[in-house]
């Protein structure tokens, strides 16, 4: 098997304190769609520069298609896409100008992909950057980041500014790329905007990795909720001995619960009560992280 | 015109290029336009010849202040502090603008996300930046040679040809001193602050050297010192002085180029 497509290995980045990141190690393997998650200021945007050699590690080290970044130089980023997630443009220029600029940077002749894709995102090419809406902006850094199908995409926070519709389109976009064999490393800090593109997940909080998993692995560790209308409320702590059942909030005959495993031994218990409505939903992968940030952070 | 960093800086530049060419040739054309009053009134050159050494150091472009040859005024009313205070403004914001400027807009991280050398991206800038000047260079002679044409002044092309030369390569090496403060830190308003005073200090110590003998040790460190000791207006470029403010600007920007390609670049 050929070298993962980025490779971070104990990277740190030591800024100020409290910024930064620290001894962050994970593997993107070819095709994969990487999801990168974590609040804001927790230190994806800090590892995706330092992926960019845009920041240099203060110690550890980050590769790209198997070469450290700092010592490939140039060569590294050849095939490369870029998002950042901060995205700004030259006012002056079009969105056709800024394509052209940004082929002749990368060596091509033309702007490759660019047309199609702006025609997916609706986006009028011959209009100047400084007239267009912050959605519209963030289309033209995502048509330039994929106009060359680079074999590694680097989205920082990509959704963002744009419309759900536009968003679906994205997704899309990426799905169409890890169709090819390419790889995309999308960060985030909503889960549910990843969790249906990606197929692993890191989770990083306060510069450190909490955990990288695949979504299927985390989603089996997702717990069911259920929502229980009752026709008058039931005693307090019902169902407290129900196993793998859990009551997380009660208000008058609404009761909230979440279940493990079977649903057999809370059915039975829920005979022994007049119910009015049953809602269960599998639950988001939000709530897994929701329990992983609850925690304190050097506790993994 | 965006086939790459250098296309694209010049044609960021072209609007101020407009501008200040513009500025340049009507500033050329009133001080020109003058001369001949000037040189006909004999009372003025008297009252030049008056002036305390002080006075003189400050206004002569090299040799002796004199207002009736055509070399002496001109070098007086523009090489000696208008023309170039003009061109270090020029060159030194665009100096200070080259790479410290797209990092405080915001504009560096995608930049610097192609597969371009941080090396080669800040050489095509300070290119760009070499070639504004020697633009305004070249209008500016051709605005010296017809205005002199035109007013009957007695200098040559050549003569005038060497004079923008010299101040070609005094803007520069301030320029590249921009650039490389800036560049080295991605701070643009400290690195003209820093330029400025560095340009004013050298400014003065080479203006007052003639009166003040503790400064004159340090006056060949002064780029004005080698901006005016030529007297090019009169006897043409001196290779030395010039090679002096070249080989400034060329430390200055390969300390820029090392600087930058070494840092971490602001987010």
């Amino acid at each position: 098997m050929s070298a993962p497509v980025i490779r971070a290995d104990g990277l740190s980045k030591v800024y100020g304190h409290d910024r930064g990141v620290a001894d962050l190690t994970f593997e993107v393997g070819e095709g994969e769609v990487f999801g990168y998650l974590g609040p804001n200021g927790a230190g994806k945007t800090t590892t995706i520069r330092l992926l960019l050699d845009l920041i240099r590690p203060s110690s550890g080290r980050i590769e790209l298609f198997g070469s450290d970044v700092r010592r490939a130089g140039p060569a590294a980023r050849r095939s490369l896409g870029y998002l950042p997630g901060d995205l700004r443009l030259y006012e002056r220029l079009t969105a056709r100008e800024h394509l052209r600029y940004f082929a002749s940077l990368r060596g091509m002749r033309d702007i490759g992909d660019g047309e199609a894709l702006a025609g997916r995102l609706e986006l009028e090419l011959d209009r100047p950057v400084r007239s267009l809406s912050k959605g519209n902006r963030q289309k033209v850094g995502l048509v330039q980041a994929l106009m060359h199908r680079p074999a590694l995409a680097v989205f920082d926070e990509p959704t963002s500014g744009l419309d759900p519709l536009v968003q679906q389109v994205v997704y899309e976009l990426v799905a169409e790329a890890t169709a090819d064999g390419r790889t995309v490393f999308v960060s985030s800090h909503v889960l549910s905007e990843v969790q249906h593109i990606a197929d692993r997940v890191a989770l990083i909080r306060e510069g450190r990795l909490q955990l990288v998993d695949s979504v299927e692995t985390l989603r089996r560790r997702a717990l069911t909720r259920v929502e229980v209308t009752f026709a008058t409320p039931p005693p307090e702590g019902a169902f407290g001995h129900v196993p793998g059942v859990h009551e997380v909030e009660r208000r008058g005959s609404v009761v909230r619960l979440t279940l493990e495993g079977s649903a057999d031994p809370l059915v039975k218990a829920l005979g022994q009560f007049e119910v009015e409505a049953l809602d269960s939903h599998e639950a988001d992968l939000e709530d897994v992280f929701l329990e992983q940030y609850r925690r304190p952070a050097d506790a993994r | 015109m965006l086939g790459s960093v250098f296309a694209k800086s010049l044609r960021d530049l072209r609007r101020s290029f407009v501008g200040w060419s513009l500025g340049l040739a009507g500033y050329v054309a009133l001080i020109v336009a003058v001369y001949p009053t000037i040189r006909d009134n004999p009372d003025l050159n008297k009252l030049v010849e008056s002036y305390p050494e002080a006075l003189k150091a400050f206004i002569a472009f090299g040799g002796q202040a004199d207002f009736t040859s055509a070399a002496g005024y001109l070098g007086s009313e523009l090489f000696a502090f208008m023309i170039p205070a003009l061109f270090l403004v020029a060159s030194v914001g665009n100096g200070a603008g080259a790479i410290a400027g797209e990092e405080e807009r915001g504009t560096l991280d995608l930049l610097l996300s192609f597969p371009r050398s941080r090396t080669r991206i800040a050489l095509e800038k300070l290119a760009a930046m070499c070639a504004e000047v020697v633009g305004l260079g070249v209008v500016l002679w051709l605005a010296l040679w017809i205005g002199a044409r035109i007013f009957g002044m007695h200098v040559s092309a050549a003569h005038l040809g060497s004079a923008v030369a010299v101040l070609v390569a005094l803007a520069i090496a301030y320029g590249a001193i921009a650039f490389m403060l800036a560049a080295g830190t991605g701070r643009k308003t400290l690195a003209v602050g820093l330029t400025v005073a560095l340009a004013v200090s050298a400014y003065l110590v080479n203006s007052l050297a003639a009166l003040v003998d503790a400064l004159e040790p340090f006056r060949k460190l002064s780029p004005f010192y080698h901006y005016v000791a030529g007297d090019p207006l009169r006897e043409g470029l001196d290779p030395w002085h010039t090679l002096f403010l070249v080989a400034l600007g060329l430390v200055a920007a390969v300390a820029g180029v090392l600087l930058f390609a070494r840092r971490d670049v602001a987010p």
